[in-house]
């Protein structure tokens, strides 16, 4: 049965190559959709998690917001324990991250002072890559590094000093002068503009608070692992009142944006699924309207009804086939293609604004989706043939026979 | 000889605003062996009456009966499997499954009826064999003249060794003398092979071949005459 459906299928080769082409190119177009909405995805969190948010935080669990930490925790050593004995975290450093102003004698500003500890926050973010003058920070020194946008409004160049100021712990305003140590350059107006880098030693001293810290963060070895390394580090931390908290709770918007990709995508998803469902009912609705006659005649030579059924069925399995082996060929070859080159895509630009974001994404494949889509096609091929195939079952067989 | 077919009191009435009555009451008898042919004019039912035999169609009224068992109540799979296994049917158009060759065509009523594909090959080239055309047995139908086609579908008919073929207008769409030979090939497996035909055709050359020949008249039996050849 397949070998006659086969040929019937190339019967008719312009109509059938058309048809294979439209379901080809339509579930190519689909797989090269998933692969740039996941790669921008994974390149979203990996930008989000790797410039500064972390995979998960600990930090204290009366925080008012996540993302800002505004209060301390006094004694972290015990739940730094916990993070050293756990080997599915590859790095975690000492933070503390509040606002504060940044003096220079021509200006000043209001900026997020990020207080690291340098020698860990080089492998926790990618942050120390994007000097473009000057260097890192020194654990024991008082440098600081700062976007160039920044300095440009504090009017400040490299070996230059700065004053910091924030709220001690005394509540006084706490105040220490800074040397200009790098400058960097990330593409983000926020990074650039907006924040400044310096040692979490430097800044304990300024508030007044030894040793205390407003986040514990870290990096784990699979990011696909934070759910279950949150829910363990929340059992296994010291009763008080730190809890861990994933970068999808600190970087809730990145959700929302895949949540709107994911409901974009299926969205086209469906468009893409209706024509195809579309283009085959309409080949096998002009086949079986060409072939009456010939039904007939395999009725009349003894085929049942439900053989007739099943061979309009084989015959777009056939097609079905073709045309998702065309398709899985070209998405696979354009997906590796631009996750070789890269593609150029103005969504980059828009998310440089908050986020240090290419404006290149590097296509890579994301199988289980595109497993999803081949089967899908798969499927509404044969539902799209499944109204003509019943129809040709209960042609008569005189009449078709009769039919011109 | 044993009889092979009965109708009886058979009508059919084609719906419509007009309600065409196509055949009045037909009683026929075909024994085993028999060379018959349905003779009339255009829209005498004699198509009508082979798509009845041929449990193609159903009867408004009346019955066909093979072998003492009446067929025309069957439903759609027995209907299929008994043409499967005791009819073959050659057809004024060839229709030869243009994507087939003609031992693929030859060999299709096997396939239908599951026979393994060394077996099927073997008999399809055997009845092909039959009919003078072993040596075309790999090329398609729009490589045959009509002639050729129409032998494939002698080939096809008989090759399942069925009780009874039915030929509508089989020579209609040849030239004569490629007609006559067509009529030479079915004689010669009714004689020698004991397949029974029953075809019709409103050619006179045609109807002398017959051994017996039932004329048909606005749906009626007009005359039943037996001929010697």
């Amino acid at each position: 049965m397949l070998r006659l459906a086969w040929r019937n299928v190339w019967r008719n080769r312009r109509r059938s190559l058309i048809n294979v082409a439209a379901m080809g190119f339509g579930l190519a177009a689909i797989m090269l959709g998933q692969s740039m909405i996941r790669s921008l995805q994974i390149q979203l969190v990996q930008k989000a998690t790797g410039s500064i948010t972390g995979h998960i935080r600990v930090q204290r669990s009366d925080v008012d917001e996540p993302k800002f930490p505004d209060k301390f925790i006094s004694a972290p050593e015990a739940a730094e324990k916990v993070l050293d004995q756990d080997p599915r975290i590859s790095v975690w450093g000492r933070r503390i991250h509040m606002t504060g102003l940044i003096s220079s004698p021509n200006a000043s500003l209001g900026a997020l002072i990020c207080a690291v500890d340098p020698l860990k926050e080089k492998t926790l973010t990618d942050m120390s890559s994007y000097i473009k003058e000057g260097t890192y920070l020194d654990p024991d020194g008082k440098g600081i590094v700062m976007g160039k946008k920044i300095a440009g409004r504090l009017d400040v160049r490299l070996g230059e000093k700065v004053v910091i100021m924030a709220q001690a712990a005394d509540g006084s305003m706490g105040a220490e002068a800074f040397r200009v140590v790098g400058l960097q350059v990330t593409g983000s107006e926020s990074f650039d503009g907006q924040i400044v880098w310096i040692p979490i030693k430097a800044m304990q001293e300024m508030l007044g608070r030894p040793g205390q810290v407003n986040q514990l963060a870290m990096r784990l070895k699979d990011v696909e692992l934070v759910d279950e390394v949150a829910a363990d580090l929340d059992k296994r931390l010291p009763p008080g009142n730190v809890r861990p908290i994933s970068w999808k709770v600190i970087d809730r918007e990145i959700i929302g944006i895949q949540a709107f990709q994911n409901g974009i995508l299926t969205v086209v998803l469906f468009i893409v699924f209706a024509i195809v469902a579309l283009g085959i009912l309409n080949t096998q609705l002009m086949s079986l309207f060409e072939r009456v006659r010939e039904f007939g005649v395999l009725m009349a030579i003894g085929a049942r009804p439900r053989w007739i059924v099943r061979l309009i069925l084989a015959e777009s399995l056939v097609l079905g086939l073709v045309g998702v082996l065309l398709g899985v060929a070209t998405g696979a070859a354009m997906i590796a293609y631009f996750g070789r080159h890269g593609l150029h895509l103005p969504v980059g630009q828009a998310f440089s604004y908050f986020l240090p974001f290419p404006s290149v994404i590097f296509l890579r494949p994301s199988w289980h989706q595109h497993a999803f889509a081949c089967a899908s096609v798969f499927a509404i091929t044969l539902l799209a043939s499944l109204p003509p195939a019943l129809r040709a079952g209960r042609l008569k067989p005189a009449e078709a026979l009769r039919h011109v | 000889m044993s009889k092979l077919v009965e109708v009886a009191n058979l009508h059919k009435t084609y719906p419509g605003g007009s309600k065409v009555a196509a055949l009045k009451g037909i009683d026929l008898v075909i024994t085993r062996g028999e060379f018959t042919a349905l003779a009339g004019p255009s829209g005498s039912g004699k198509s009508t009456l082979l798509n009845m035999i041929g449990t193609l169609d159903r009867p408004t009224k009346g019955t066909v009966s093979y072998d003492g068992h009446v067929v025309s109540a069957l439903g759609p799979d027995p209907l299929s499997d008994f043409r499967l296994r005791s009819l073959g049917f050659v057809f004024q158009a060839y229709n030869l499954i243009p994507v087939l060759t003609a031992v693929e065509n030859v060999e299709y009523p096997l396939v239908l009826q599951g026979m393994d594909a060394a077996e099927r090959r073997k008999l399809a080239q055997e009845a092909l064999g039959w009919v003078g055309l072993e040596t075309y047995a790999e090329r398609r139908p729009d490589l045959l003249s009509g002639g050729q086609q129409q032998r494939v579908a002698v080939a096809r008919a008989i090759v399942t060794r069925p009780s009874l073929v039915l030929a509508d207008e089989p020579t209609a769409n040849l030239d004569s003398k490629t007609g006559a030979q067509l009529l030479d090939l079915m004689q010669g497996l009714n004689k020698d092979h004991g397949i029974t035909f029953l075809f019709s055709s409103h050619d006179g050359a045609v109807l002398e071949r017959a051994r017996r020949v039932v004329r048909l008249q606005d749906g009626e039996l007009k005359s039943d005459e037996q001929r010697k050849i």
